[in-house]
Order: structure tokens, then C-alpha cells, then sequence
């Protein structure tokens, strides 16, 4: 449980430099200059295939505007023509199953029940918190030269809000 | 031993399922057999506000950070209408984009004001790598939306 939320805590924080769900990768292929076919899909088609390695199955095409012209691929990856520049931009998307799965539950996106089994888990991390302060006696008690940790506990955090 | 292999058994199950699934269903379930075409839709939005519609199309963008959006090819060219949820209420996968999917919710009005309007069409200039003029820029941009209660992804 702390591994889960410590984990995916990391990863959600960096999520705009680093997706934590996908990995997405682009490829840019230069295609010279051509006169695309913009009135038959299945002839536009073919003329993308000859840049792009052929087997690529499709799932779906879309026309976004009269100049961009996308391709759905059944493996998770699709293609943007541009007609005006004649490039082509072939992403492919790549799921982290991993990660994907601790941060819903981080980010509490599953079943209700996750909530209260989490909440539980919370409970329990403040009773292991505060009754540290009080179980461990002599040379290892918070409240000798210790005090010290626990004092940087308040005062770190503080200097976040205040600071 | 055994106690790691039933481990790994429970971690395989546990992932599973996002590998193999076919339909996917958030919320309620949609009213796949009052489907309203997008293009109508677009065509008098103010009139689709007050009650709730149904639309199906192609998936052809998801919001890549929470995939909190989803946007919808209408049967229309160059036209489409996004679903909007709030942040992790649901969450669209990626593998999305292409398959057809079926949303059930209200149409939502949002109208920006001329000053946000500018700063709209300037961030989707640099998205798009193009040169942007605010001056070009003489109405304020009122969008359509549709939050959904429920939503189906098919044939995975």
C-alpha cells in the first residue's frame, strides 16, 4: 500500500514532463511533395502505406480538416497527413499496465470501496504515526535529541505553506 | 515457492483484464437506441440543451494526462463534438481512439469572453505551430460539450 501511493505519487507528480499512463512515442516521415487523392479514403490510403510500413491494420479514418487527414490503427498507434507540408506523424501508443493501475487507485478512480478500505489504511497510518510518540521510551524516545526529527516533521512542511 | 507463484498468478489477474477487455462502460448505461446524429446536433445546439441526448461516432481524440475527454467524430467532415467529465469520475483509455463509442449525457454551453477567446486561439496557434494575430480574433468562442452519465467504448 505505501508502495502505491509512493510510487504513483512520483509518477503523478511529474505527470506534464512524463505520461505516467502511456508511453507515446512520434515518428515524423517527410513524404515528398504528392498529390494526395482527397476524394477517395481507400486510394489516400494507399499512398500513406507506401511511407509507412504496410501490414499496419486500420481501425478508423478521419478528416480533422481539409489539410489533416488521420489514420486509427488496430495496434494502438495512429497516423496525422498533413497534405499541406506532406508530412506524416506516426504515433504509437504504448499502455503502462503497471502504473496505470496503482495511480487509479491513487487518484481514487475505481470502486467506492476503495475509499473506505484507503480511508482505513489512512486511519492506520496516523495511529502508527502518533503512537510512535509515545511507545518508544529512553535513549530512542522522540522526546530526547529526537525531538529534533520530529520538530523538522513540522517545520518542513510549514516552510512549503509559508515560505 | 508456491506462495510466489500463487503471487505472480494474482498479479497476472489483476492486469488482465485491462489487456483483454472488449466493451468498455462507464456510469449508467447509454441510450443506444435514441441515438441523435452529431451533425444535427451542431446544427441547433441551443435547442439540445435542456434534455439529454445520445450520440455515437468515432473516437479520434482522448485527453493523453487523465483522460478525462474524449472527442467524437460527428458524421459530419471536419466535424466533432467532445465528452467532458470531471477529472477521474471517468477515465477513457487511449486505445480508444478509432473504435466507435455511444455517450448518453447533457449538452453543456460554455461562452468565453473576448479577453479568453484571444488567449484560447493563441495557445491552439502554438499547438499547431501557426502564427497567431490576436487582432483576427472579433467574437467571443462558445463551445458545445456533452458531460455524459454514461458512456460505452465498443469492439476494443
Amino acid at each position: 500500500m505505501v508502495l502505491v501511493f509512493a510510487v504513483s505519487g512520483i509518477a503523478v507528480n511529474h505527470k506534464d514532463d512524463w505520461n505516467p499512463n502511456y508511453q507515446v512515442t512520434h515518428k515524423l516521415i517527410q513524404a515528398p511533395v504528392t498529390k494526395w487523392h482527397e476524394t477517395s479514403d481507400e486510394i489516400l490510403l494507399s499512398q500513406i502505406f507506401n511511407y509507412i510500413d504496410e501490414g499496419l491494420e486500420v481501425k478508423a479514418t478521419y478528416w480533422a480538416s481539409p489539410t489533416e487527414f488521420k489514420v486509427f490503427l488496430k495496434s494502438d498507434g495512429n497516423i496525422t497527413l498533413n497534405l499541406d507540408n506532406h508530412q506524416l506523424i506516426f504515433e504509437h501508443i504504448e499502455a503502462r499496465p503497471v502504473f496505470q493501475a496503482i495511480n487509479r487507485l491513487h487518484l481514487n478512480e475505481t470502486h467506492k470501496a476503495w475509499i473506505v478500505f484507503s480511508d482505513l489504511f489512512a486511519g492506520l497510518l496516523i495511529f502508527l504515526a502518533i503512537s510512535a510518540l509515545f511507545m518508544v521510551k529512553g535513549k530512542y524516545s522522540p522526546w530526547g535529541r529526537r525531538a529534533i526529527l520530529v520538530t523538522l516533521g513540522f517545520i518542513i512542511p510549514m516552510g512549503f505553506i509559508y515560505w | 515457492m508456491y506462495y510466489k507463484s500463487i503471487l505472480v498468478a494474482a498479479l497476472l489477474l489483476s492486469f488482465s483484464d485491462l489487456a483483454l477487455a472488449k466493451n468498455i462502460n462507464f456510469g449508467t448505461e447509454v441510450n443506444a437506441e435514441n441515438v441523435t446524429k452529431i451533425s444535427t446536433i451542431m446544427a441547433q445546439p441551443d435547442k439540445y440543451l435542456s434534455s439529454p441526448v445520445t450520440i455515437k461516432g468515432t473516437v479520434v481524440g482522448v485527453c493523453k494526462k487523465r483522460g478525462c475527454w474524449m472527442t467524437i467524430a460527428s458524421d459530419k467532415r471536419f466535424e466533432n463534438l467532445r465528452i467532458k467529465v470531471r477529472d477521474g469520475d471517468m477515465v477513457f483509455p487511449m486505445s480508444a481512439k478509432g473504435s466507435q463509442a455511444i455517450a448518453t449525457g447533457k449538452l453543456n454551453k460554455i461562452e468565453f469572453d473576448l479577453e479568453r477567446t484571444k488567449q484560447i486561439k493563441a495557445q491552439q496557434a502554438i499547438a499547431k505551430n501557426e502564427v497567431f494575430d490576436p487582432a483576427s480574433v472579433t467574437e467571443p468562442l462558445v463551445i458545445y460539450q456533452l458531460v455524459p452519465t454514461g458512456v460505452s467504448i465498443l469492439d476494443q
